[in-house]
């Protein structure tokens, strides 16, 4: 398809073209992504279970008494459920950090989370028609989103502020940073941040397992590519930033090889159908979460 | 079981102090706090018909202990002879227990970050030893025992006796440090000393009366909204070939 | 990358090795001395943090001390032990302990020295004093020991040939009632003091605030007794802890004890309410006594002492319904007025009536210990005799007595009667101690050497040309307790608990090596001081591994009369073998032979007299610096009567600066104002206020009484300081207390 050819706004497929979508494969997650991903899921539902465990003072649990009862003989003692939940913690933390540390320039600065994870106008209207649909109050078509929609993208809003809040809350606790003041209130914004993330997890968790529509997604998370065409349904622009990169390397390749004297063809446009979206010239990756 | 309990006899207390300190270098209390404390109560009366006394206070581990359940991990426990104990590897040193008890008998260790207070010297008792503090005493002022055997002088003391408890009105949790002597000494104490309400620190109130219900209705009414989702999902059906 | 992210990661990391390595640990918390597989040894000593030596068991591991605490196999104090007790591991472990010999370089007083090797140290004491015996005489060196453990630096000194030696709890403490009492019944009082307080019926305390004052085994006693039913009566100034245990409570003008005591006297014999048949058995002088008190009736004695004539017979009344089962205490610091002799005697006279000395619930009897005796050369005698005026200016301050500290000062000050040259300092805080300062400071001027032997760099090392390191108690050897003031006499050993941190050595060694050096060798003819120990105790069977395990042995005691037995000797060692109410040997040195009350000056307007005591969590001025109890008490207030403080403007807690009657001010001091002191007096606890650099946590907290003890009143009879007639006034600073 040459660069011309890449439409700037979703357009009806022929069955033609839609086949042959459904069988080309783009490349959405990496490995490192993929296994962050995993990793973060078990560490959470590990972490969960023994922190909803640990907390028993009648004035702030939540888990009943039988859960509470369970995991404590699970683990012979709450100490040592704490322990545990430490480690864990601090594992989970390390492993973040590492891949802040060694992944900043991919994924943590600010051009990456911007043009990622920054709601833009598609993103506004998207979130206003989905909702209406859940209510069946609308028949409107949904916006083209990028490579994350804009639940996706709030999800991860979320996730961004939380998860340093529980990590740091956590550390404080485990360490008594700052004293007795700061471990209490720690105490207390670790369980909200927590609480917060799982309440997007149940959004996310449904959407992602169990909604037939995203199903693609989950598959994504196991093997990294998605099929073009869900792309296309979904992730409109960022197909479309795809489809114009493939097109730009072929063309350098054409031109590599008939002697660099050709220009390319007309560049195409910036216009992708967004105000604030950047052209970018690396391949996106994945998730943070 | 045993009850244990203590009876501090004011009559006896000259306010010397060797209790704090034995207590002080048999647990490595930081300086600037302690975890049994002596003071002095005020001196009323005309002179020269005067009168004053000594306070010696510590945890009163109490029948109905109000810092239990304060703990958010449950560190702080009562186990079964009464004694109400903190678990070293579950404190994480938030304080909540601290404002909790009428009696200001805990404090925050800064050197390990944890809560510490008076345990009857558990680990003592279980080598056939008495409370660091019983055994210094050069006045004997300081009687320890278990309240379940009546040929104790605890048992003398509190059922026989005339040694009181330092509760108010409002505050009656049924501490388990008694108080014998003269009436009047120990109502100078109460006066000098009464136990204040127990507190809740701030972020405990911000936790029990606000943040967990946001939580609860957050993870509610996602919860529900993809129920609503499933069920809906049910019903249509998933197409085979997708549009 | 970001600092915070790197170090956040190696956090994490070494906390993950650090969860690791702490593997399960306890659940409960633990005392270090429970330590799972540390084997923790005990071992037996005795206290040093007072003089009481009381019984301790110090728990070791791996060469540190974890803990001290009672021993209970302690025939004087079983398993008790006060708060300074339990905080000796704090002076073991303190920082600002002298750690090596120290010889001065600067000027002396500057504080400056340069560290020194035993052996250089030692010569330079033993060239020193050897020139000073050559130059000036043997005599021209003064020594100022304190304790028990200087007893084997008293044997070098006395071997080397001076008899200055003075110790400060002759004419600055005890003196003047250890005379008195010997003066009445044949025997000093001595410590501890033979109170039978556990079994008396009637306990009368004169100024004694036992409570505040802890001595361990005495305050059980003491509260044991009054569990028992004793009735208290307690005569004092202030409102003390005793006294807020007491049924009376006097509080007595100060320096009128004499007229109270001899009203009571009074009463006793006029109403025929004393122990007629104990005096006729046992007294001597009962027809002048009566003769003697005839004018001193409570009327009169109201006006002396203001305190009402009824309350005077109340408490006569109710000491004579208990005898002879009265305690009256003999105190023990009495340097008040001057006239401290004589109000001893009065007290003994009043016990003497009351049928209490040598009787239950009285005072009981020594019972001697045959000790035994290491054979040592002969002493060299002093041709010109001791410069402190005791035995001659004092003829009551005998040879066995501690000597005059400030007649030694005043010889060394005035080099009369012969110049003092030299003075060995051990253990004695001679700028706290003795009272006016400012002449131990003009004295030590006219020094060419001093040389002090300390545990911590009181004030006093300031001044040393030559600066020993002690061990602590903890470390060392001492002579063995030996009590015989107890109702089963026994012997006490101090063994070290670990060996002497830093280069600190323990007396023993120091004299010795000094001995060596100064052809002294003789006078220590025991190779280690084991050897000491089990020659001293051997004639009394005693086993030296048991003494070690056990910590101390006691033996039977003959505490009342009726138990004597004919080893004991005579019951009453007078010149008369009887009790003697009229003292004959004040009788033949023209001194009042019954005591008679005269008039103390009084404070000017506006002034208060000076009044001062302990606190149960120091030990006069060598505890200050200790972490745990200054954390107890980290300084002193005056207490100043409410109304008086009110009227004078003053609020309790406000920081004022005391100025006494010479104009010699004190350290800013925090105010307490108490209903419980009378308005004419302000008291405040003594041994703050150091100015001894060195002790870094005690230095200049809270106020010191000496400052202000520019005055003393001597007692004529025995030589000791009375140093509570100076008077102080209230000058407020600005700012509160911090």
């Amino acid at each position: 398809m040459s660069a011309s050819a890449i439409p700037m706004v979703p357009t009806p497929l022929t069955s033609e073209q839609a086949e042959a979508m459904a069988q080309r494969q783009i490349k959405k997650h990496h490995v490192a992504i993929v296994l962050l991903h995993w990793f973060n899921a078990i560490s959470w539902l590990l972490e969960l279970a023994t922190g909803a465990g640990l907390i028993v003072s009648p004035y702030y649990r939540f888990a009943p008494l039988w859960y509470l009862q369970m995991m404590e003989g699970i683990f012979g003692s709450r100490a040592n459920m704490l322990r545990f939940h430490i480690a864990v913690g601090l594992t989970w933390t390390a492993v973040f950090l590492v891949y802040a540390i060694f992944g900043f320039r991919n994924y943590l600065r600010i051009e990456v989370l911007q043009h990622e994870i920054g709601l833009d106008r598609d993103d506004m209207q998207w979130l206003k028609v989905r909702t209406l649909l859940l209510l069946s109050r609308t028949k409107d078509p949904l916006p083209p989103q990028g490579v994350y929609n804009a639940g996706q993208k709030l999800f991860a809003l979320l996730v961004y502020t939380m998860v340093p809040l529980i990590m740091l809350t956590g550390l404080t606790m485990t360490f008594h940073w700052f004293g007795t003041t700061f471990v209490a209130w720690a105490m207390v914004l670790h369980f909200f941040a927590v609480g917060m993330v799982v309440s997007g997890l149940m959004i996310h968790v449904y959407m992602g397992a169990v909604f037939p529509e995203e199903k693609p997604a989950f598959y994504s998370m196991i093997t990294g590519v998605v099929d073009e065409l869900y792309a296309y349904r979904h992730h409109f622009k960022w197909w479309r930033a795809v489809k114009i990169e493939e097109q730009t390397w072929r063309d350098e390749l054409r031109s590599k090889e008939e002697g660099g004297a050709r220009s390319t063809d007309e560049k195409p446009d910036d216009n992708s159908g967004s105000d604030n979206a950047p052209l970018i010239s690396r391949p996106q990756s994945g998730d943070r979460r | 079981m045993p009850r244990y309990a203590m009876v501090i006899d004011q009559e006896r207390c000259v306010g010397c102090q060797s209790c704090t300190v034995a207590c002080k270098s048999e647990w490595d209390v930081p300086n600037g706090f302690a975890r049994t404390k002596v003071r002095q109560t005020g001196t009323i009366g005309t002179f020269p018909k005067l009168s004053t006394s000594f306070y010696v206070s510590q945890c009163n581990h109490c029948d109905r202990p109000t810092c239990v359940p304060a703990c958010p991990t449950g560190a702080t426990y009562q186990d079964q002879s009464g004694v109400v104990r903190v678990n070293r590897d579950l404190c994480i040193g938030c304080g909540s227990c601290v404002a909790a008890c009428p009696y200001g008998a805990r404090y925050i260790n800064a050197e390990i970050g944890k809560v510490d207070k008076c345990d009857f010297c558990v680990s003592r008792l279980g080598k056939g030893l008495q409370p660091a503090c019983v055994g210094t005493c050069p006045a004997h002022a300081k009687i320890f025992g278990d309240l379940e055997d009546s040929s104790s002088d605890v048992f003398r003391f509190v059922y026989r006796g005339a040694a009181k408890r330092m509760e108010t009105a409002n505050i009656a949790i049924g501490p388990n440090v008694y108080y014998a002597g003269k009436p009047k000494h120990a109502e100078l104490a109460l006066a000098s000393f009464a136990p204040v309400p127990p507190r809740t620190i701030a972020p405990g109130k911000v936790w029990s009366s606000l943040l967990n219900k946001v939580v609860y209705l957050a993870v509610g009414v996602t919860f529900l909204g993809q129920a609503v989702a499933f069920f809906r999902q049910l019903s249509t059906g998933e197409k085979q070939f997708e549009e | 990358m970001s600092k915070i992210t790197r170090r956040g990661f190696l956090q994490t990391s070494s906390a993950l090795a650090g969860l690791v390595g702490t593997g399960v640990a306890s659940a409960e918390s633990r005392p270090p001395s429970w330590r799972g597989e540390t084997r923790v040894e005990q071992i037996a000593t005795n206290c040093e943090m007072c003089f009481w030596r009381c019984g301790v068991m110090a728990e070791v591991a791996d060469g540190k001390v974890l803990k001290l605490a009672g021993n209970p196999q302690h025939p004087l104090t079983g398993g008790q032990l006060c708060a300074r007790g339990n905080a000796g591991t704090q002076l073991l472990y303190d920082p600002d302990r002298l750690k090596y010999p120290l010889i001065r370089i600067g000027n002396r007083g500057e504080g400056k020295f340069r560290r020194a090797s035993w052996d250089e140290a030692l010569d330079f004491f033993a060239t020193h004093l050897k020139d000073l015996k050559q130059k000036y005489g043997a005599e021209s060196v003064g020594f100022f020991p304190h304790g028990v453990a200087a007893g084997f630096f008293g044997t070098l000194m006395k071997a080397y040939g001076t008899p200055n030696a003075a110790e400060p709890a002759f004419a600055q403490c005890r003196g003047p009632r250890d005379i008195g009492y010997q003066l009445t019944f044949g025997r000093a009082v001595n410590s501890p003091e033979p109170v039978d307080l556990e079994e008396s019926k009637c306990i009368v305390l004169i100024g004694s605030h036992i409570g505040e004052n802890v001595f361990t085994s005495q305050v059980t006693n003491f509260i044991t007794g009054l569990q028992r039913g004793a009735k208290l009566i307690v005569v004092d100034p202030r409102f003390s802890t005793a006294a807020s245990k007491a049924d009376h409570w006097l509080p007595i003008k100060p320096g009128t004890d004499i007229a109270l005591l001899m009203a009571w006297a009074n009463i006793l014999i006029v109403e025929t309410l004393y122990d007629k048949q104990y005096i006729e058995q046992y007294a001597t002088g009962m027809k002048e006594l009566e003769a003697h008190v005839k004018d001193f009736t409570p009327e009169w004695a109201e006006s002396m002492t203001e305190i009402p004539a009824a309350q005077i017979r109340d408490t006569a009344h109710m000491m004579a319904e208990a005898k002879p089962a009265v305690a009256i205490h003999p105190g023990r610091h009495v340097t008040w007025y001057g006239d401290d002799t004589q109000r001893a005697r009065a007290m003994a006279i009043l016990t003497a009536l009351l049928g209490a000395y040598g009787r239950k619930g009285g005072m009981f009897l020594p019972t001697k210990v045959k000790q035994g005796r290491i054979p040592l050369p002969p002493m060299p005698e002093s041709e010109r005799g001791r410069a402190d005026g005791a035995g001659t200016k004092y003829p009551l301050a005998t040879e066995e007595s501690q000597g005059l500290t400030q007649g030694l000062v005043q010889a060394t000050m005035n080099a009369s009667p012969y110049p003092i040259k030299g003075w060995v300092v051990y253990g004695q805080n001679i700028l706290e101690s003795i009272p006016q300062r400012q002449n131990t400071l003009e004295a030590i001027e006219q020094l060419e050497f001093m040389a002090v032997v300390d545990v911590l760099p009181g004030e006093q090392t300031n001044y040393a040309d030559l600066v020993l390191p002690e061990a602590t108690y903890l470390e060392r050897y001492d002579p063995p307790a030996v009590v015989t003031t107890s109702k089963r006499p026994f012997v006490a050993i101090r063994q070290p608990a670990i060996d002497p941190l830093y280069e600190s050595k323990p007396g023993w060694w120091i004299a010795k090596e000094l001995a060596n050096r100064m052809g002294l060798a003789d006078y220590f003819p025991w190779k280690d001081p084991e050897d000491h120990l089990s020659r001293l105790v051997q004639p009394l069977g005693i086993n030296l591994a048991e003494l070690k395990s056990l910590g101390a042995v006691s033996f039977d005691g003959h505490p009342y009369i009726d138990d004597r037995k004919e080893e004991d000797g005579p019951i009453f060692p007078t010149q008369s073998g009887k009790i003697e109410l009229v003292s004959s040997v004040l009788k033949d040195l023209n001194f009042d032979s019954l005591p008679k009350f005269t008039a103390v000056e009084q404070p000017p307007p506006g002034y208060m007299r000076l009044i001062y005591g302990r606190a149960p969590m120091h030990s006069f001025s060598r505890s200050e610096n200790n972490s745990w109890l200054d954390d107890l008490m980290p300084d002193n207030q005056v207490w100043i009567n409410a109304e008086f403080a009110a009227k004078a403007g003053i609020k309790n807690g406000q920081v004022v600066i005391l100025e006494n009657q010479d104009g010699a001010k004190s350290l800013p001091i925090a105010v307490r104002a108490t209903v419980g002191i009378r308005n004419d007096c302000a008291y405040m606890v003594h041994g703050f206020g150091t100015r001894a650099k060195g002790l870094t946590k005690a230095y200049k907290r809270g106020a010191s009484d000496t400052d202000l003890i520019t005055r003393v009143s001597i007692d004529p009879i025995m030589g000791a300081t009375g140093m509570r007639v100076n008077f102080v006034r209230v000058l407020p600073t600005t700012g509160e207390r911090s």
